[in-house]
């Protein structure tokens, strides 16, 4: 029989729905590829027609929700703000989109968005390039110019910093997660300007020679 | 008796202070702050000469940081310049119990006293707000009321208009279409003060076997303890409404009403009630009737407060009080309130007969409570200030007839007394005691700067009489 795109992909978001509630409601450790495939009533090895492994499940259902956190940022993106202002919107919207998967960041982190991760999956590098993607946008929008790489590199590891903090936040209702992210951006912005100024005081020191 | 002035000049000057740099950061400190601070403001805060003053201090660069992350190059400078007026000025003022800000408040209030510019210092404390960003204010607005600004709000003013305790007031329109304030707290702030405190607390243990380190424990568990109420906005919100309720239309004081739906522990959202602070009421020139008016509605609401509420209003200070058009007052900022607990009460009942009758064997006896509830001997040096202080609180009530509460000297004579006070730490006792000097203090301050001509017996007289007190001696 042959297996349209449509089916596929219902089969792929039935795997992700289930594999979201089984995330929620037993943990990522605790939840097998097996319980996953009975949950979305698939054969198990039909599952790994779509994932590699339990990583790239978890990979997936995280990236589907970043890319609608960036759809709906893109939506309405905030206006007449800074770029600081601008990234925490960014970012605490992300954050409102990962909210049920929360403790289960770290396990992703550790394993494929971490900068220090060994290995990365195709879903992984998705939401790392979306969010790197969209923060450089803001950045030449508001006149910083195209990110370098050690800045993307800063803000990822800022980013994912933040993640991990939040999966470990135990404040009401994780208010230090958001100091923590207003305080990271701040420092971020704040490291950014420090660099346009150096590089355009060298610009005139050369230009005075 | 040195006045508080002179205190002040008699301190070093700040620059012979910065080159004796001999202090090293210890990193408990370097924790204090959340955002970067320049080590150069730490050396100085180091070089503080007693420990109260640093405990003050730290608690006064909660505010202080907050003006540097947005600030312009000369603003930071301006700012500096505060910095080192109102650090000379802890220095001198650090031994007074309680918080830098407390301190502020009531040296905000004697602008014959303190130097101008010290003033202005405290009045930025007082109003200005600390830069939280619109997207960082949405979300706590969201992470706390469960919806987005919008979705609760029919408008909200994206700029903060005043500062609040631990964070910023926004005007915005319900759906209702109700113009409201909202009083949003910085995520996390409370915590990190408290955090803070604990920090320095380590730091400051080698100080145990001195002879201030109780003294020093009791000045951390104060702060502490006002932090705690002042970082709860639930408790703001049943005490605003608790003082509310106590007022009549024809009192001509306004407490704004709550609106619960949109309140949290972080998030107080209440009636707008307009008005202006005293400095710019001032400025429009009130007549002596007007000021006078206002004055006594002030008055009326302070004895209210206590006689019928039970409670004592600590932040009786200029930034919370509001001078409406119509004559009305309203007042702000029920953080920090003390109920008035079965011991208080017994003391604010013998306090009653001096206040009436003005004899000294009276005021003696008063004075003597007060001094047993702090376990302290009311004999000596301290019998005879505390004498003095008390019958320079008294004397308007018990005199009776108008009072001019304007007289520079006979205000003076209050503030060298407090300040010997303060100085000779005969405010040591426990929390309470020394709060209701200072709110005694609060408001006669205000009424000198309204320069208010008043008789307030009558106005204690009625208000007294719902406490149901014998009161054969009146």
């Amino acid at each position: 029989m042959r297996v349209t795109a449509e089916t596929k992909a219902a089969t792929r978001r039935s795997l992700l729905v289930a594999s979201r509630k089984l995330f929620r409601q037993q943990g990522f450790e605790q939840t097998t590829t097996r319980d996953i495939a009975r949950a979305a009533d698939v054969a198990h090895g039909t599952l790994f027609n779509y994932f590699a492994d339990k990583e790239a499940v978890l990979s997936a259902v995280v990236s589907d929700a970043v890319s609608a956190a960036l759809a709906k940022f893109q939506e309405s993106p905030p206006a007449k703000c800074s770029l600081e202002e601008s990234l925490f919107s960014l970012v605490a919207l992300q954050l409102r989109q990962l909210k049920t998967m929360r403790k289960l960041l770290p396990a992703l982190v550790e394993s494929l968005l971490s900068p220090l991760a060994g290995k990365s999956d195709e879903a992984a590098m998705s939401v790392r390039l979306s969010l790197l993607d969209a923060a450089t946008q803001l950045a030449i929008r508001h006149g910083y110019g195209e990110l370098s790489s050690m800045a993307l590199q800063l803000l990822w590891t800022l980013f994912t910093g933040i993640l991990i903090f939040w999966a470990n936040d135990t404040s009401p209702k994780q208010e230090d997660t958001l100091a923590l992210i207003d305080h990271s951006l701040a420092m971020f912005v704040g490291w950014l300007d420090d660099a346009r100024n150096t590089s355009t005081g060298s610009k005139k020191k050369q230009r005075r020679r | 008796m040195p006045s508080v002035a002179e205190l002040i000049k008699a301190l070093p000057e700040v620059e012979a202070m910065e080159r004796e740099e001999k202090f090293t950061v210890p990193s408990p400190l370097e924790q204090m702050s959340l955002r970067p601070i320049p080590v150069g403001r730490w050396r100085r805060l180091g070089m503080l000469g007693t420990l109260q003053a640093k405990i003050a201090a730290a608690y006064l660069f909660y505010w202080l940081r907050s003006w540097f992350s947005h600030a312009t190059e000369s603003e930071r400078n301006l700012a500096e310049t505060h910095w080192r007026t109102a650090l000379r000025m802890l220095d001198s003022m650090s031994y007074l119990r309680g918080a830098a800000m407390k301190v502020g408040q009531m040296m905000a209030n004697f602008p014959d006293v303190a130097p101008r510019e010290f003033v202005d210092t405290l009045d930025r404390l007082h109003f200005d707000a600390p830069p939280m960003h619109w997207s960082l204010l949405r979300e706590m607005v969201h992470n706390e009321l469960g919806s987005d600004v919008e979705q609760l709000f029919a408008s909200f003013d994206h700029d903060a208009f005043a500062a609040a305790s631990l964070g910023q007031v926004h005007r915005a329109t319900l759906t209702s279409g109700e113009d409201v304030a909202v009083k949003i707290q910085y995520p996390g702030v409370g915590r990190a003060i408290n955090d803070d405190l604990r920090n320095l607390m380590l730091f400051l243990l080698p100080s145990r076997l001195t002879r201030d380190w109780e003294y020093v424990k009791a000045q951390f568990e104060d702060i502490r303890s006002r932090l705690e109420m002042e970082c709860d906005y639930q408790q703001e919100a049943a005490n605003q409404i608790h003082i509310r309720n106590l007022y009549r239309e024809s009192d001509g004081v306004v407490v704004p009403r709550v609106i619960p739906r949109v309140s949290t522990s972080r998030v107080l959202t209440m009636e707008y009630i307009g008005g202006v602070h005293l400095d710019r009421y001032l400025q429009g020139n009130p007549s002596q009737q007007q000021r006078n008016v206002v004055a006594e509605r002030l008055v009326r609401a302070w004895y209210r407060m206590i006689y019928a509420g039970r409670t004592l209003y600590i932040d009786f200070h200029p930034g919370n009080v509001l001078f409406l058009d119509d004559g009305r007052i309203g007042l702000l900022d029920f953080g920090m309130m003390i109920p008035l607990d079965a011991k208080l009460w017994h003391l604010m009942e013998v306090m009653d007969k001096p206040l009436t009758t003005g004899r000294r064997e009276d005021r003696d006896a008063a004075n003597r409570l007060w001094c047993e509830l702090s376990d302290q001997e009311y004999i000596g040096e301290r019998k005879a200030i505390m004498d003095r202080f008390a019958d320079w609180s008294w004397r308007p009530r018990y005199c009776g007839g108008e009072f001019d509460f304007g007289d520079e000297a006979d205000f003076r004579e209050g503030v060298d007394l407090f300040a010997q006070m303060v100085k000779r730490r005969y405010s040591r006792a426990q929390p309470c005691t020394p709060l209701i000097a200072r709110q005694q203090f609060g408001w006669r301050s205000i009424l000198y700067r309204l320069k208010a001509k008043l008789d307030i017996r009558p106005i204690a007289e009625e208000e007294v009489a719902i406490t149901g007190w014998d009161r054969s001696y009146t």
